[in-house]
């Protein structure tokens, strides 16, 4: 399997649910971090920026919305993927309004979830890409001008 | 009016099998009864003939069985009606409790469970026919409490059907993790045995969850005749923030038990009526204060009394509506979405069980209702 594993962040409260999901993960491949609330999972990512983070909706404290629109205030570059319940769903539609890449419907369907991470990786590194080539092209004006 | 001593039952349902064989059984245990095989001619015949009790399909073509329901209630106040209903209409069924049927019973039915229902119908009948007026305030109580128990189990149903959610994806998770150690040939029997191990203990801890949700759920849907036992009111206000946390969060409210130390909370009283309550409290709490509040159940005792506590730091009550708010059908929260009975039931329930509501109001500051209950009922 030549997938490029993906820094992730999983920000649940579901303290089981996060243990066998990030087993998974990490067998997958990828590198995973655990926050078990709103505010924990803000702190990992000042910390150190995980390309995608897995965030569920409905939380005690900060509730994934309100993390969804902290994280993109702070770190706008971050993907978020959205964890729902069957009566969070209109709640996730409007998460894909503030910056959500996407949301899995809970139970997850693991492979649907591979994909997304994937798809969310990937635009993550095409955001990337334009700012340094931006940059880039900032460089060259600026350096120009001397 | 004649005054019968067995019930007579008028059977409706569209699978004519199914109500030929029912009418036949009820008949040799001694019930007679008419059959219908739809809403109009069932209608038509209640306009013919003398019937007590009505079993009633949920699901049927043409006039449901909803619709139905509300046609007898309306022509004939007084018939009483069993509805049965499948799994899947159980939602049908609730919505039925607001045109008065007298209770349900899930298919496949057993016949002495109908037997024994039509029985309890046809006595509150009987009571009422002798009674008269004085019992219809017990009727209508009866049916304010019904009410007022489904409306609460509507605002349930949704976070139940979200806790449920949640111990099922622990399970998916765990038995995919094991799918893939399992065909993974770089893990050895050592390390896969651990993994079996580390997956079925999270596999049976989110079952006994599910379990124990189911069994919450169940337990306040049923309503079990009242069955007064020694209990701990602060089990039962732990319950009670078990039930309603995930609403709770949801709304980011803070929802919390205290108990004094040490303090004796048991006492003898209707666990199944006093969570009826307390839920309703909490809810009501919980949709007064919103976002960034708290809600505290604080429990406490004393030789002769326990009490419990419903805290919370909302805007309070506006001290003009203070007097009205234990009126039936009193309402502050918007069309649809309350019975303006919750309070009014809760006091009658309480009353009942030989306690009282107290309300201290704070405008601007928060509302507290307390629950004070004798240590046995009287």
């Amino acid at each position: 399997m030549l997938k490029i594993p993906i820094d992730l962040l999983i920000v649940d409260d579901e303290r089981d649910f996060v243990e066998m999901l990030s087993l998974r993960l990490t067998d997958a491949g990828h590198r995973v971090r655990a926050a078990f609330d709103g505010d924990a999972g803000l702190a990992a990512i000042a910390e150190a920026e995980p390309d995608v983070v897995i965030l569920d909706i409905r939380m005690p404290g900060k509730d994934g919305i309100t993390v969804l629109k902290l994280l993109k205030a702070s770190h706008p570059i971050v993907e978020v993927i959205l964890l729902t319940g069957h009566g969070t769903i209109g709640t996730a539609v409007e998460g894909l309004k503030v910056g959500a890449f996407d949301y899995v419907q809970k139970p997850a369907d693991f492979d649907e979830l591979l994909g997304k991470l994937e798809g969310a990786r990937l635009r993550k590194a095409e955001h990337e890409e334009r700012i340094r080539r931006a940059e880039a092209r900032a460089l060259v004006r600026s350096s120009g001008d001397v | 009016m004649s005054d019968p001593t067995h019930p007579r039952v008028l059977l409706v349902d569209d699978e004519v099998d199914f109500l030929t064989s029912l009418s036949q059984r009820l008949e040799l245990r001694g019930v007679p009864t008419l059959s219908a095989t739809n809403g109009p001619d069932a209608l038509e015949i209640l306009d013919q003939k003398p019937v007590d009790v009505v079993v009633l399909d949920v699901r049927m073509p043409g006039m449901d069985g909803i619709e139905a329901l509300r046609h007898i209630k309306e022509r004939h106040p007084r018939v009483e009606v069993v509805m049965l209903t499948g799994h899947a209409d159980l939602d049908t069924a609730f919505e039925g409790m607001r045109f008065g049927f007298f209770d349900y019973l899930t298919k496949p039915v057993q016949l002495g469970q109908l037997i024994a229902k039509i029985e309890e119908a046809f006595r509150r009948r009987q009571g009422e026919a002798v009674a008269g007026g004085e019992t219809f305030t017990g009727k209508l109580q009866q049916h304010m409490i019904v009410a007022d128990r489904l409306a609460s189990l509507g605002e349930l149903a949704a976070s139940i059907a979200h806790e449920i959610n949640n111990p099922l994806a622990v399970i998916a998770e765990s038995a995919g993790w094991l799918r893939t150690r399992a065909s993974r040939a770089d893990v050895g029997p050592d390390e896969l045995r651990g993994s079996v191990a580390l997956a079925l203990s999270k596999i049976e801890s989110a079952v006994d969850r599910a379990a124990r949700i189911s069994q919450n759920f169940l337990r306040f849907a049923r309503a079990p005749d009242a069955r007064v036992r020694e209990i701990d009111l602060g089990e039962l206000a732990s319950e009670v923030r078990d039930l309603t946390v995930r609403t709770a969060a949801h709304a980011d409210v803070e929802i919390a038990v205290t108990r004094a130390d040490d303090a004796d909370l048991s006492l003898t009283s209707d666990p199944y009526q006093l969570r009826q309550v307390l839920l309703n409290l909490v809810t009501n709490a919980i949709q007064a204060i919103g976002a960034g509040g708290r809600v505290e159940l604080a429990v406490a005792g004393d030789p002769e009394e326990v009490r419990v506590a419903v805290i919370d730091n909302g805007p309070g009550i506006p001290p003009e509506l203070l007097e009205r708010i234990f009126e039936p059908f009193f309402t502050t929260k918007p069309e649809g979405s309350g019975t303006g009975l919750g309070l009014a039931v809760s006091r009658g329930i309480v009353e009942k069980l030989g306690g009282r509501i107290e309300v201290d109001n704070r405008p601007g500051a928060g509302c507290t209702f307390r629950l004070v209950l004798p240590r046995a009922r009287p």
